[in-house]
């Protein structure tokens, strides 16, 4: 039996998709536009430090940064390293942490796709680092990397591997080493989440048959297991690198970029250039930078991968 | 013939087993598993431990050599020192507010934006989609300096409000612009997965398209929405850097800012700072332990189409 339906019903039904849908578009545009054009525009500005106005500026922003040299800025008044350092660091920090980071946690993803027992407290245990607060997860790294009272040196020292203190953050390598560390303890769990998810698409019966035929592991892994997972992958990888060159957290708690200018990375130079040192001109300027950098990665990503990014 | 001594051997001697003799494979390869998976688990979180016992050990021992791994003096004090020397109520009340309000808005307004895309063609939707999942590809860090002017003088309702700057609201609508995207795209893939029968049939018994999607669908999305809840509070709880560039006093500071003040220049305060760490990480450990299915779901749906 059909109810007729009244007028007023029909209405508030046509009324239905712009209702549910316009608050929404409102608020993301203006988390797309407002804000980007305000990075645009500012990263052709400069803070006069006498009368305090922007004044504009032209391209100056982005030459002053990328073509700056190691030493002191007359425009920050401040010691900057140069845009070649920075970026290397930026390489360094990532490249180790999503390749570190991307094996584990494929291999712990194999391992927890098998069918064992109790692989649900397993797989509740491994993903607990992702879900804390990153400056927490930094600052207990930190703890555990102290020179004096930290964990590492105290069990290396008592296993009777060094007998000395080594001074892990006030080494520039081994700052960076410790780094790396905590962001991959951060974001392994990631991975694994994601190619768990990506190994449930793999058929059974693949496996089975790839066994009748006596395939390799190797081989089961590269014909059987890396096609399913493929897209997966993309996503893991795509989100962790762009994720790695934006974070600042625990490059902030842990290292604040030094010793020196050792591990001062993208995300830490704009943050230093537009807050602590009030130049918001320098720091948009960088901003742009990153978000062109995102967009080309994104894109190259998936054209190695040869995946539509938009499968959707 | 000569016994390997690898690991393995000694752990089947151990067990009682002949060395010589191969096991069956399955089993071998399954204790290995489990073996591996034991050492992760114990690796990473060795670290969670030492910052718990370093909260509940006193100041004294923590700057003590040598270095204890098992507390000797077990105290709460540290955990009583926050909460009455520092304003840890108002960082915990903060916080709360922040994470709470961001998560209902994200669900409010994701469930009903992602049942439309869902459900529904209309001008442009798939453009439009692309444009939401695009919007969280731009990195938040890039955008400390246009925030930071918006918050401090905000357009339209700038005559109103005043500035924003150092406030809860300033952290909402940040964090809430920043989790929208993320809700829309992980509530359109959930209700992808419900029959659109479903409405058709809700519309010919004569329910409108409000009854249909309140009524029957709805209910049917819960655990999409609490997946999308769980996901948005963590990531509200866990912000730092707009926390860092948006407030300045315990009026509008996170437990995240909380935390990194026990940081002074040369002087960390690391007994306080384990206690205030372990309250800022109590509730991703406690979702972690007791909704982890809702999370990997949430993060699956979000990240992968299938």
């Amino acid at each position: 039996m059909s109810i007729e339906k009244s007028p007023l019903r029909r209405k508030l039904d046509k009324l239905f998709v712009p209702l549910t849908v316009g608050p929404t578009l409102l608020w993301i545009a203006a988390i797309i536009i407002y804000p980007t054009a305000k990075l645009l525009l500012s990263s052709l500005q400069f803070r006069n430090p006498v009368t305090n106005e922007m004044e504009f500026v032209g391209l100056r922003n982005f030459q002053r940064l990328i073509f700056a040299r190691e030493g002191g800025d007359a425009a920050l008044g401040v010691f900057s390293p140069s845009f070649v350092s920075i970026t290397t660091n930026t390489v360094i920090y990532v490249g180790f942490s999503v390749s570190i980071s991307f094996l584990l946690g494929l291999g712990i993803a194999l391992l927890l796709d098998k069918d064992l027992k109790g692989r649900g407290w397993f797989r509740t245990a491994v993903i607990v680092p992702w879900i804390l607060p990153y400056v927490m997860s930094g600052l207990m790294w930190r703890w555990m990397f102290q020179s004096d009272f930290g964990a590492i040196n105290g069990a290396l020292q008592r296993l009777g591997i060094i007998s000395g203190n080594i001074p892990f953050l006030s080494d520039g390598a081994l700052a960076m080493m410790a780094l790396i560390i905590a962001d991959v303890w951060v974001f392994t769990p990631f991975i694994i989440i994601i190619l768990l998810a990506g190994l449930q698409n793999v058929p059974e019966q693949l496996y089975d048959a790839a066994e009748v035929d006596g395939a390799s592991r190797w081989s089961r892994f590269w014909n059987v297991t890396y096609p399913f997972l493929k897209p997966s992958i993309l996503v893991a990888l795509t989100i962790r690198i762009i994720f790695d060159i934006r974070a600042l957290d625990l490059v902030w708690v842990m290292t604040q970029g030094g010793p020196g200018k050792s591990t001062e990375v993208w995300a830490s130079w704009l943050y230093r250039t537009a807050q602590v040192f009030n130049e918001p001109g320098t720091g948009a300027a960088l901003g742009v930078v990153l978000l062109a950098v995102t967009f080309a990665i994104v894109a190259s990503l998936y054209k190695i991968f040869g995946e539509s990014p938009y499968e959707a | 013939m000569s016994t390997k001594k690898s690991p393995l051997n000694r752990l089947r001697r151990s067990l009682g087993l002949d060395t010589q003799n191969e096991w069956p494979s399955v089993a071998r390869e399954r204790l290995l598993a489990y073996g591996l998976l034991a050492v992760y688990v114990l690796v990473i979180w060795f670290p969670i431990y030492y910052i718990f016992i370093t909260s509940i050990k006193p100041s004294s021992e923590v700057l003590s050599l040598p270095i204890t791994f098992l507390p000797q003096n077990p105290t709460a004090q540290n955990y009583v020192d926050i909460f009455t020397n520092r304003p840890f109520d108002n960082y915990t009340i903060n916080s709360m507010i922040v994470a709470t309000t961001t998560t209902l808005i994200c669900i409010t307004l994701g469930t009903v934006t992602g049942y439309s895309f869902s459900r529904y063609d209309f001008l442009g939707n798939k453009s439009l989609l692309l444009s939401i999942v695009g919007a969280r590809m731009i990195p938040p860090i890039a955008l400390i300096v246009p925030f930071f002017q918006i918050m401090s003088n905000p357009p339209l309702i700038g005559g109103l409000t005043g500035s924003l700057y150092d406030t809860r609201l300033a952290l909402i609508l940040t964090y809430t612009f920043f989790n929208l995207p993320f809700a829309v795209w992980i509530m359109k893939n959930y209700f992808d997965g419900i029959p659109e029968s479903l409405d058709e049939q809700a519309q010919i018994d004569g329910c409108s398209r409000w009854e249909a999607f309140v009524k029957i669908i709805l209910p049917m999305a819960k655990p999409g929405i609490a997946a999308t809840a769980i996901l948005a509070f963590i990531f509200s709880w866990n912000e730092f850097v707009f926390a860092l560039v948006l407030t300045s006093s315990e009026q509008a500071q996170t437990l995240p800012i909380a935390v990194s003040l026990f940081v002074a220049d040369d002087f960390v305060d690391w007994a306080h700072l384990a206690a205030g760490g372990m309250i800022a990480a109590l509730p991703g450990i406690l979702f972690g332990l007791f909704f982890q299915q809702y999370i990997v779901s949430g993060l699956t749906q979000g990240a992968v189409k299938e």
